[in-house]
């Protein structure tokens, strides 16, 4: 529908939720350990590569959209699986801004780790790979703190998910674009509460991401 | 009988800065040996050497016997069975109980094994109420204790302690000193490389003294030889405290 | 609180797992489903959420709608990335079907463009013979430093519709100084900034009737009024539109069968009548011109009474909304 109903609400919310957690989930599982790779182990060029990390924060997501849609169209690539115009397409798109944002983050927080700790556990006898994980355990604040930036940034977007997902009416419109298209058609109240209710969801995340995050590790 | 640790003509390099030079020293099984000297005289660069932290740039290093080249994996091997305490040891951000159990952890014992030895350690330690506590809310001397349990949990052969009982109180360092010889106790070859600010410990600890100085070792001597009757001019100087730094 | 970590593995596989699953469902097209792109102005009128249903429900199928910009409609359509197209740039209809395409432009119905502009209408467009008179005071008037032209500047129906006035007058669009401003802006934000300007220069801007009447629906623009409409004579200012199904040669994999029986239903007698019925702000926006067409004497569906639900209270929808959702979720599971 042109004006989201009641029922269109809940789907949208369920499908931006969908959406941008898989995004997340993928993109963290991706960027947590490149971002440990990159911040623990020494490597020629490793100041380059931190740089283009940080500098990908900046990525248009429309930009994001259109990779995808360059790729997945019908007469691209891999149009043949017809992706396109679904929620997959989305998903794939913000994984991209994901993955950046998390594995930055990440740098930064086991960078950022005592360095005696890397030393005492090397001291303790402790393997390379046992050391990076030991140090990421350590870090385990600002690991779930890139998750939750990543997440942050997809619940939000609207450039990517509009291009490849194509706002279809109970199929890819999440409440980013139906707050786009409220807009558009001048529902400026409408488009006020849709943004209220995406911020509700992103505060009930951010919640259970929190309480993660202060857990006592073991 | 051979050394279990051997340094032969041991030189590493940071850049433009010589930290140990020419370094040649022998640890014999079940000795205590212990290292002085000035501050900067690379005595903690010698023994991340021992343990394997940081390659050579020249000579080489005997473990039991065995070459170790620096990223082999004897080399891994030779350092799990070294327990080394650092001048600054922290904690991790678990409890106590999961940082003693930690070093046994990695070397993949299992549960029921740690368990044991773990509550056998907090008992000794005193901190069996506060095992679930974060290590972090230790107290200075709490930490030090802990970080030497964990270094010798897993009942290592060599034990390499870097100035481990600095800045405590003379209470604190008696109970490192005391955990220090229980340790020893549990086996007949258990050797000890221990570096100190403390003249009066190495008096009490070791059975043998090296000095260090500008990266060189100067003199190795048992105890008594070194303390009272030195060969060298800068060792006399150095235990009657009046070398100037 | 201790975290297992075997516990917390598991259930992230599981999560994504099931994420996976959900994705591979909602990804397969099926032979039911027929993707069609429009324009956003088409879209936003309402017009589809009144007529598809009655498609949908004959011909047992889904319509995907995706509602973009003109020019991002026929790259779309370009790239074989939807089944039928229903857009209104009869210049770039053309050229796309030429160039193979499409099959053919069939035509389906059009509305009006508008010229908008404040009451007091100092350019005095009001009493032009023609579209291009009207034009040609606000030309004149622009360079005089008395008004100004917002123009949607981004190759849409309607911004190609204006160029092809100023063209008629000879005059080059991309020449003209700061009276004329280019916006990009979709139509009903630039009506909406026709509004807010005015206050400051008296100004002008070509639109769509339906836009407009939505914006004057929502108060959004009390300033504004049409100085300048076509029915006065001139068929200049016909906003056509067109259904295009996509060329199954060179786009093998799209729902031909499904595209056609759309096509044909839009300039059929049922689709047409269908079409002529849609009220909204009490008008008729749509009137439809198939070839062949005459409107049907049997009264049909009465206006909408669908689309805004502001009357209603919002907390009531979301609670019927949910039982509604709950029904879905079981019809739904039941195909499995």
């Amino acid at each position: 529908m042109v004006t989201t109903t009641g029922l269109e609400l809940i789907e949208v919310t369920l499908l931006s939720l969908y959406v941008s957690g898989m995004a997340t989930i993928l993109g963290s599982a991706i960027g947590i350990p490149l971002g440990a790779l990159i911040g623990l182990k020494e490597f020629g060029g490793k100041g380059a590569v931190k740089t283009i990390t940080y500098t990908l924060y900046g990525f248009p997501p429309v930009l994001s959209g259109l990779f995808v849609y360059y790729i997945f169209s019908r007469t691209g690539p891999l149009g043949d699986f017809g992706i396109l115009f679904t929620p997959t397409a989305m998903i794939i798109a913000e994984t991209f801004l994901v993955i950046p944002l998390v594995a930055g983050i990440t740098i930064t927080s086991v960078v950022e780790v005592d360095k005696n700790i890397k030393e005492t556990v090397r001291a303790m006898g402790a393997s390379s790979k046992q050391t990076i994980l030991t140090v990421m355990r350590e870090a385990w604040v600002g690991l779930v703190m890139a998750c939750m930036v990543g997440f942050g940034r997809v619940i939000a977007e609207v450039g990517a998910a509009y291009l490849v997902g194509g706002n279809i009416d109970g199929k890819t419109r999440v409440l980013t674009t139906a707050i786009m298209l409220e807009t558009r058609t001048g529902n400026f109240e409408w488009a006020m509460a849709l943004g209220a209710v995406l911020l509700s969801v992103a505060l009930c995340v951010f919640l259970f991401l929190r309480l993660i995050q202060e857990r006592e590790m073991l | 009988m051979k050394p279990t640790i051997e340094l032969r003509g041991v030189t590493r390099r940071y850049k433009d800065v010589v930290a140990v030079r020419d370094a040649s020293l022998t640890a014999m099984p079940g000795e205590i040996l212990g290292i002085v000297g000035p501050s900067g005289a690379g005595k903690s660069t010698l023994l991340r050497l021992v343990d394997l932290l940081e390659p050579p740039n020249e000579g080489e290093l005997f473990i039991e016997g065995e070459a170790m080249e620096f990223s082999s994996p004897k080399a891994a091997g030779a350092r799990r069975r070294i327990g080394m305490v650092l001048q600054r040891p922290v904690a991790l951000n678990r409890s106590v109980r999961n940082n003693l159990a930690y070093s046994l952890r990695i070397r993949g014992a299992d549960e029921e094994e740690i368990l044991g030895k773990v509550d056998q350690e907090l008992k000794r330690l005193g901190l069996a109420e506060r095992s679930l506590k974060n290590a972090k809310t230790l107290s200075g001397g709490e930490m030090q204790r802990l970080c030497f349990a964990r270094a010798t949990i897993f009942d290592p052969d060599i034990l390499l302690l870097d100035e481990f009982a600095a800045n405590l109180d003379p209470s604190n360092v008696s109970l490192l000193e005391n955990q220090l010889k229980s340790f020893i106790s549990t086996g007949s070859n258990k050797t000890v490389m221990i570096v100190t600010h403390n003249l009066f410990q190495a008096r009490r600890l070791c059975d043998k003294v090296a000095l260090m100085w500008d990266g060189r070792v100067i003199e190795v001597a048992d105890k008594d030889k070194f303390f009272q009757n030195p060969d060298d001019q800068r060792t006399a100087e150095f235990v009657k405290g009046e070398v100037v730094y | 609180m201790k975290l297992n970590w075997t516990v917390a593995v598991a259930i992230i596989v599981v999560v994504a797992l099931i994420g996976g699953a959900v994705g591979y469902v909602l990804c397969t097209k099926e032979d039911k489903v027929l993707r069609l792109a429009t324009t956003t102005s088409t879209y936003d009128s309402g017009l589809l959420d009144y007529i598809l249903p009655e498609f949908e429900e004959e011909f047992d199928c889904e319509i995907d709608v995706i509602a973009v910009g003109s020019g991002a409609a026929m790259t779309h359509g370009k790239n074989g990335d939807v089944d039928v197209l229903l857009v209104h740039s009869p210049a770039a209809e053309t050229a796309f079907v030429n160039d193979g395409y499409g099959e053919a432009r069939n035509l389906v119905m059009h509305n009006n463009f508008i010229v908008v502009g404040s009451v007091a209408d100092v350019a005095d467009t009001n009493h032009s013979a023609n579209a291009t008179t009207a034009f040609e005071k606000i030309y004149d008037n622009g360079t005089a430093g008395n008004v100004q032209f917002l123009s949607r500047g981004d190759k849409s129906g309607t911004h190609a519709m204006e160029l092809s006035i100023w063209k008629n007058l000879g005059l080059n669009a991309s020449l003209f100084s700061d009276w004329y401003v280019g916006t990009g802006l979709g139509m009903g934000d630039l009506l909406d900034m026709c509004e807010e300007e005015d206050a400051t220069t008296p100004s002008y801007t070509l639109s769509d009737d339906a836009t407009y009447y939505q914006r004057l629906s929502e108060d959004l623009i009390p300033h504004l009024e049409i100085v300048y409409n076509y029915q006065k004579t001139d068929g200049l200012l016909k906003n056509q539109y067109s259904c295009i199904v996509l060329n199954e040669t060179r786009f093998p994999h799209i729902n031909h069968t499904l595209a056609t029986e759309f096509k044909n239903w839009m300039v059929s007698q049922e689709g047409q009548d269908l079409i002529a019925s849609f009220e909204k702000y009490g008008q008729q926006l749509f009137y439809p011109n198939a070839v062949g067409y005459t409107p049907s004497t049997t009264s049909l569906k009465s206006s909408t009474s669908a689309v805004h639900s502001e009357g209603q209270s919002n907390v009531d929808a979301v609670i019927s909304a949910a039982v509604e959702l709950k029904v879905k979720v079981h019809i739904w599971c039941d195909r499995w």
